[in-house]
């Protein structure tokens, strides 16, 4: 194991600092994404319907890149970026720890990397 | 009616992330019986808007205890092994559990937590067991002191076992697990309180992240309730951050402690 003083503080420090980044920036867009979406609800001319089930991730995906940005779907975006930023912010400490050298966290970092994606991929795959 | 639900759920929010920070609760404890009891929401459905609400304030609240370097990152990933582990069989095993076997199961935590809290306004504040002989050594200012703290974790596989069962609780009831990890790494590993608590903070959004899409591929994510509470435990918990450097936590602890027991009674017999 590494002595983690004896890596240099600036180096160690821009991996705080860049993961705090990823952080900030995450709930910032996730929540810019659900206030427009909880605004446009507001003024929204026809009643909106939330279904019972939730959209694919694919499918959310989709409807992002055909740009068809209706209140539920900005909602979801938000909700699902807001999802996706600690896992983010795990993937940034992986090359931090790549730049410091310190081989044994990013197998550390990537052995949870890896149990996310399987998470990810179990709900895919249970969601048919 | 919208409206109406717009401004009850955001409120709460706001209240529960509120009381959560002052009492490092975290918003989830309060925030579930609040949407099960007062605005009848499914606990399945409650317990994915508090594992959003937990991404929300653990990813702000980190960012900022990032500057000021309490967060001890290589500990926190380390037990980030355990604690997703843990969340995601919580997760799985949760969506296999009737609403009623999780509200019983919830309501148990609670008794938990509150014993928890007692235990905690009870204790005396002194000299800290600080270890300079164990692994990972880090270090932080610390701003009360004025000094430079520096400090070794200990007992690493047992922190690692509680982490386990942190992040299971988190996967199952929704919440962030805070409330057995911090004591475990200021106890048995020798860490801070300080470092404990940023670096526990720092864990509990990947911990739910861990969880969050098996809820949402069940279905159980409402899009409108989660984002409105979530916004609301994500203000809720900036502003209980900055009242708690000002305030004397223990009567407010005591207080929320014999509340919780008697939520928790309630929520057993609902």
């Amino acid at each position: 194991m590494p002595d983690t003083i004896s890596i240099s503080n600036d180096v160690r420090h821009d991996t705080e600092r860049w993961t705090g980044r990823v952080l900030r920036i995450g709930v910032w867009v996730s929540a810019s994404l659900m206030i427009v979406g909880l605004l446009i609800a507001a003024t929204y001319p026809s009643t909106i319907v939330v279904l019972s089930s939730n959209p694919t991730l694919g499918n959310l995906l989709m409807r992002i890149l055909s740009r068809s940005f209706d209140p539920v779907t900005l909602m979801f975006a938000g909700l699902v970026f807001l999802m996706l930023t600690p896992i983010l912010r795990v993937i940034t400490a992986i090359v931090g720890f790549g730049v410091e050298h310190d081989w044994r966290f990013v197998i550390v970092s990537s052995i949870v990397l890896l149990l996310l994606a399987g998470e990810i991929v179990y709900s895919i795959f249970i969601k048919g | 009616m919208l409206i109406i639900s717009f401004i009850s759920l955001l409120l709460g929010g706001f209240v529960a992330g509120t009381f959560g920070a002052l009492l490092g609760l975290g918003g989830g404890v309060l925030l579930i019986p609040f949407l099960v009891m007062v605005l009848d929401i499914p606990m399945h459905q409650a317990i994915a808007t508090s594992i959003i609400a937990v991404i929300a304030t653990s990813s702000a609240g980190a960012a900022m205890n990032l500057e000021y370097r309490t967060v001890h990152i290589r500990l926190g990933m380390l037990l980030e092994t355990a604690t997703v582990t843990g969340a995601i069989l919580g997760g799985i095993t949760a969506n296999y559990l009737s609403a009623n076997v999780l509200a019983k199961l919830f309501s148990g935590l609670l008794f938990l937590v509150a014993l928890v809290m007692i235990w905690r306004a009870r204790q005396h504040t002194g000299r800290e067991p600080i270890y300079t002989d164990g692994i990972l050594p880090d270090s932080f200012y610390d701003d009360a002191s004025g000094k430079i703290v520096h400090y070794t974790v200990k007992k690493v596989p047992a922190v690692m076992l509680v982490s386990l069962v942190a992040g299971n609780v988190s996967g199952l009831l929704g919440v962030g697990g805070g409330i057995f990890k911090v004591p475990a790494m200021n106890i048995l590993s020798g860490i801070p309180m300080k470092t404990a608590t940023a670096t526990s903070n720092f864990m509990i959004g990947v911990t739910a992240a861990a969880s969050a899409f098996i809820y949402f591929a069940h279905g159980h994510l409402n899009p409108f309730i989660a984002s409105t509470a979530a916004l609301g435990v994500l203000a809720g918990s900036m502003t209980g951050i900055h009242i708690s450097r000002r305030i004397h936590g223990n009567v407010l602890m005591w207080i929320f402690a014999l509340a919780l027991f008697g939520i928790s009674i309630q929520l057993y017999l609902r």
